[in-house]
């Protein structure tokens, strides 16, 4: 809108409405785009992502949304292709994973092309997933890409911050007790940035329940390294870990959050477990101190 | 606030015209599943597929839509296939069969998937089935200058029309053999053909349909539409035209609790559905109670009923 007279020109630029899938991208979008939109996102507390169901609310703001942020590497599932070809009719649609390098993906072991979509656990991976963020908000709202970039900026700070402050929460343990056993394999970046040999359960999909060979191998795994504790996940359910927990005879050191974050507000040890800074904060100080 | 049927018609409308074209291509071919006792063939199917989903996975190296879909629609033909042949070779009835099919088929696909694929997310909810909510968000089929509908919407209403072409093409063979198979052999027409062609043609219905709305709502609709109609009539014919008002009322009864309760709209249509039988049974009672009563006005001794 223009004020005449008085020589300044007032924008009265309605906010940018973003959408985003999972917590994580959503927290991602919102430390970019900081108070140039409203980032809403779908998959709430506890969700997993590959078992989400849309609600009647959830398609209106996708169809309302002026920018739509999804995490790419098929973590949506059949959701990603909808994305995709929305993108492809002209919506601004970005996978925040896509400007990563292709090398720099784990390959989980098969050579089968389809890399591991749980990179947030890395956070100065994820902060290489800001540029992306950066340009689709740009090329949506122009007039504020320099603020976007300084936003953009920014979070990669605070995100190279979070990772420094990981790294030295974790030199208190001695590498041999860096293993990390959990339910499924969600944190091969972790343990790629942190040192951790990671055992997951289950394999990626869910579909399959655990093989008695597999869990009597882990249990023989997890005497034989003594590793101190395992770890239940938050989107997963706890069962067949708790079982080998008691056959192990280990304790379960906590419920991680791998998949989605925890509920807004809820409060632990003075930081916010419904941020992706809480969450990832969460489950390095259980993981070291369950191990230590 | 959300307006279903004025300010936000263009995507909730979509939605419900979707559920209506699966609900009545679904219902259509429930009513011979009815009548042949396999009315959970849909369950069933949605278990089998994923074999089915992990071989083309294999093949294509690929979790794309095209792959997956074929993957799954040979997978369905293959269970209703064995189903068939276990249910006419053996002794056992066809639930029985069925359950042996669909049972042994996923536990084929859950082997495939640990020996193969265990590094790779593969099963049926992420890869093959749908969200009936994200149709609208589909690309736009334009023919001719004219803008049919979302991509997934244009192909269930052409798999609904092949359903109506064919069930008009064969309806008096489907007729008797639904009812009588030996006076279906005895005039001339083939059962286990026309059988095999039934299930070939609900493969197709099934599999598309949970590709572009999920599995829930393909399952019940196969159901409910034909249960409710064979609470009111016996004649097939008016089963049909049951079956599409169910289709009809269910889908717009769906998306308005879907949209008032803000949850899942496939569930919602599901419910609504559910309602809808639960309110024609209850016609039903009341109608036998009120014809006893009638009945009731000269009371004949309890010793005098024959039995």
């Amino acid at each position: 809108m223009l004020t005449a007279g008085t020589g300044v020109f007032i924008v009265a630029a309605e906010p940018l409405r973003v959408v985003a899938t999972t917590g994580m991208v959503g927290d991602l979008a919102a430390r970019v785009a900081g108070d140039r939109a409203e980032v809403e996102y779908l998959m709430g507390p506890g969700v997993d992502p590959h078992l989400y169901k849309a609600t009647a609310s959830d398609v209106r703001k996708l169809q309302r949304a002026d920018v739509i942020f999804y995490n790419g590497l098929f973590l949506e599932g059949k959701m990603q292709s909808i994305l995709e070809r929305m993108g492809q009719g002209g919506r601004a649609v970005a996978a925040v994973t896509s400007g990563i390098e292709h090398d720099r993906l784990l390959d989980p072991g098969d050579g089968s092309g389809h890399p591991d979509p749980h990179l947030w656990f890395d956070p100065a991976l994820w902060a290489e997933c800001i540029p992306v963020v950066v340009e689709t908000l740009s090329t949506a709202a122009p007039e504020s890409a320099d603020y976007f970039a300084e936003q953009g900026k920014r979070a990669a700070a605070d995100l190279t911050a979070l990772h420094a402050w990981a790294q030295a929460t974790i030199a208190v343990l001695p590498p041999q007790k860096r293993v990390l056993v959990t339910s499924h394999d969600a944190y091969g970046y972790f343990g790629e940035a942190y040192g951790f040999k990671v055992v997951g359960l289950q394999g990626i999909s869910t579909v399959s329940e655990a093989a008695l060979a597999d869990m009597a191998r882990l249990v023989d795994f997890i005497k034989a390294n003594e590793v101190k504790a395992i770890f239940v996940e938050s989107s997963v359910p706890h069962a067949t870990i708790e079982r080998i927990a008691a056959d192990a005879g280990v304790e379960i050191g906590g419920e991680l959050f791998s998949d989605a974050m925890g509920a807004p507000g809820q409060m632990e040890n003075g930081y916010d477990l419904g941020t992706y800074d809480g969450m990832v904060r969460h489950n390095v100080t259980m993981i070291v101190e369950a191990l230590q | 606030m959300v307006d279903p049927w004025t300010v936000d018609l263009s995507l909730y409308g979509w939605i419900a015209l979707m559920g209506f074209l699966v609900a009545t291509a679904c219902g259509l071919v429930g009513n011979y599943l009815i009548l042949r006792r396999m009315a959970l063939m849909g369950d069933a199917v949605s278990h089998s597929v994923l074999p089915g989903l992990v071989i083309a996975f294999l093949f294509s190296s690929s979790r794309g839509t095209g792959a997956m879909f074929l993957g799954a629609l040979a997978a369905g033909i293959a269970a209703t296939v064995l189903i068939e042949a276990i249910h006419r070779k053996t002794r056992v009835k066809q639930d029985a069969a069925m359950g042996i099919a669909f049972s042994t088929l996923f536990a084929i696909g859950v082997l495939l998937v640990s020996l193969y694929s265990e590094h790779v997310d593969l099963d049926a909810d992420c890869v093959l089935y749908g969200e009936i909510a994200f149709v609208p968000l589909e690309p736009m089929v334009t023919w001719l200058g004219v803008t049919l509908g979302p991509v997934s919407l244009v192909r269930m209403a052409a798999v609904l029309l092949v359903v109506v072409g064919l069930i008009f093409a064969f309806y008096k063979e489907l007729l008797v053999a639904s009812f009588d198979e030996a006076l279906a052999r005895a005039t001339g027409i083939n059962p286990t053909w026309l059988h095999y062609g039934l299930m070939s043609v609900l493969s197709v219905v099934i599999v598309s349909a949970f590709e572009s709305v999920g599995a829930i709502l393909v399952i019940a609709m196969l159901i409910l539409p034909g249960a409710t109609a064979s609470l009111m009539t016996d004649r097939l014919g008016v089963m049909h035209a049951i079956a599409v008002g169910h289709a009809a009322v269910s889908a717009w009864l769906g998306v308005s609790l879907g949209v008032w309760l803000d949850c899942s709209i496939g569930a919602a249509m599901v419910v609504a559905g559910a309602a809808i039988f639960t309110l024609v049974w209850a016609g039903a009672v009341l109608r036998r109670w009120q014809r006893r009563m009638g009945h009731d006005v000269e009371p004949v001794p309890a010793t005098s009923v024959p039995r």
